[in-house]
């Protein structure tokens, strides 16, 4: 009983003694500091769809690339003939890259065409052939505009895709 | 009430008051507060020491906390996005193209501090969920250690880098800078993945649609104690010097 009333007695300076001890615990941990943040970023996108469209006449194929939607594109095109024909090639903003290809020389925006069309005429066809009919295949290729580090855009044909997340 | 359960109360009473004094004695001690005389009038001030950081990027301020001055739990603070000023108007940010990105801090508090920044880089979904199947390596934020900054290599992961200022940043001034470019890799556009199911082969592009995000937090500590006070808020070990530089342990 008496043990009781000691532990009675005791408890509620004991617990004062532990709320003091714990206030002045505060300021001897308290130290100052500070902080700050920020974040920010940008979406990037690579899909990019493009179609060609054709037209003849006069013995002359007159190609226009489309971007449709996506990022920016170079393009370039060329066509494909019997060796007895000869195909010479013309159009504003086109040059020769004297691997057989045409190269359009401005990135074609989503939304845009080439501005002038690839022409190709088309000569010196047999007479034979003429009547029985021939055939002139054009391709084309469009690869993503990349820039180079101080802004310059450029192309790549011959980058090839990286596999590297094959499953 | 017997007499004996009286003179319990009293002592009781007694000690509470006793406790009650040495509380407000405590609060009084704890405040540091050193009055300056500030004219021939004799009328008194509280000088209170203020703690404050601001990350600037490219010479400008992007985002600040501040103790204000005698109120030190009323902060002054600010925020702007990261990156938000990089590419000019009318432009769209391109891969491969570097673009300036200086990164600063400025003691803007009251008190010289040490600072710490930690660099986190990272790819989100169109949801803002991070990707981390995506490398953060295609991110390149140049870091420019040795010029007062050095890195804690045991902290450091692809994604997050930990940089310490070795000097003391008094009041007022701005740190060298630790990062100077930003470039994202021009190859993503040709990173693939091809699967094939029932004879047809799909190509995705795995970087179509993904947002890469830098997030940089800095951190500044008071030099009084210095050794004591890193390890408290920042929970690493540091040597300090006489000079006032530190390293890591």
């Amino acid at each position: 009983m008496n043990m009781k009333k000691a532990m009675k007695k005791w408890i509620l300076p004991l617990l004062v003694m532990v709320l003091l001890l714990s206030a002045a615990l505060k300021p001897a941990l308290a130290y100052f500091t500070t902080y700050s943040w920020a974040k920010g970023g940008y979406t990037v996108h690579q899909e990019s769809r493009t179609k060609i469209e054709e037209d003849f006449s006069k013995w002359t194929k007159n190609i226009t690339v489309t971007n449709t939607e996506g990022e920016p594109v170079y393009v370039r095109a060329r066509a494909f003939a019997g060796s007895a024909y000869a195909l010479i090639y013309s159009g504003d903003g086109w040059s020769d890259g004297g691997d057989g290809w045409w190269y359009y020389a401005s990135p074609v925006a989503a939304g845009e065409k080439t501005a002038s069309p690839l022409s190709v005429k088309i000569e010196n066809i047999p007479k034979a052939e003429m009547d029985a009919g021939f055939n002139v295949a054009v391709v084309y290729e469009s690869t993503r505009v990349q820039y180079s580090a101080d802004g310059t855009p450029f192309y790549d044909f011959s980058q090839t895709l990286d596999r590297g997340g094959e499953q | 009430m017997t007499k004996k359960q009286s003179r319990t109360g009293i002592r009781t009473v007694l000690l509470f008051l006793f406790a009650a004094v040495l509380l407000v004695v405590g609060g009084i001690g704890t405040a540091t507060a050193s009055p300056l005389i500030k004219s021939e009038y004799y009328s008194g001030g509280v000088e209170m020491y203020d703690i404050g950081v601001t990350l600037c990027e490219n010479g400008e301020a992007v985002s600040s906390r501040n103790y204000t001055k005698n109120e030190r739990y009323v902060t002054e603070e600010s925020y702007a996005p990261l990156l938000a000023t990089i590419v000019p108007e009318g432009e769209q940010f391109h891969m491969g193209q570097t673009y300036s990105e200086v990164l600063t801090v400025k003691n803007t508090g009251n008190i010289d501090e040490y600072v710490r920044a930690t660099v986190y880089k990272y790819w989100m979904d169109e949801n803002g969920k991070k990707l981390t199947t995506l490398s953060p390596d295609m991110i390149d934020l140049n870091l420019v250690t040795g010029s007062g900054w050095i890195e804690d290599e045991t902290l450091s992961t692809t994604e997050r880098t930990v940089l310490y200022y070795r000097e003391i940043l008094p009041i007022g001034e701005e740190t060298q800078a630790f990062s100077d470019t930003l470039t994202v890799s021009g190859t993503l556009p040709f990173k693939v993945t091809q699967t094939e199911k029932d004879g047809v082969i799909t190509t995705k592009y795995d970087y179509e649609n993904v947002t890469f995000q830098i997030e940089v937090h800095v951190d500044a500590v008071q030099t009084h104690n210095a050794a004591a006070a890193i390890k408290s808020a920042w929970g690493c070990d540091v040597t300090v010097y006489d000079d006032g530089t530190l390293s890591i342990s």
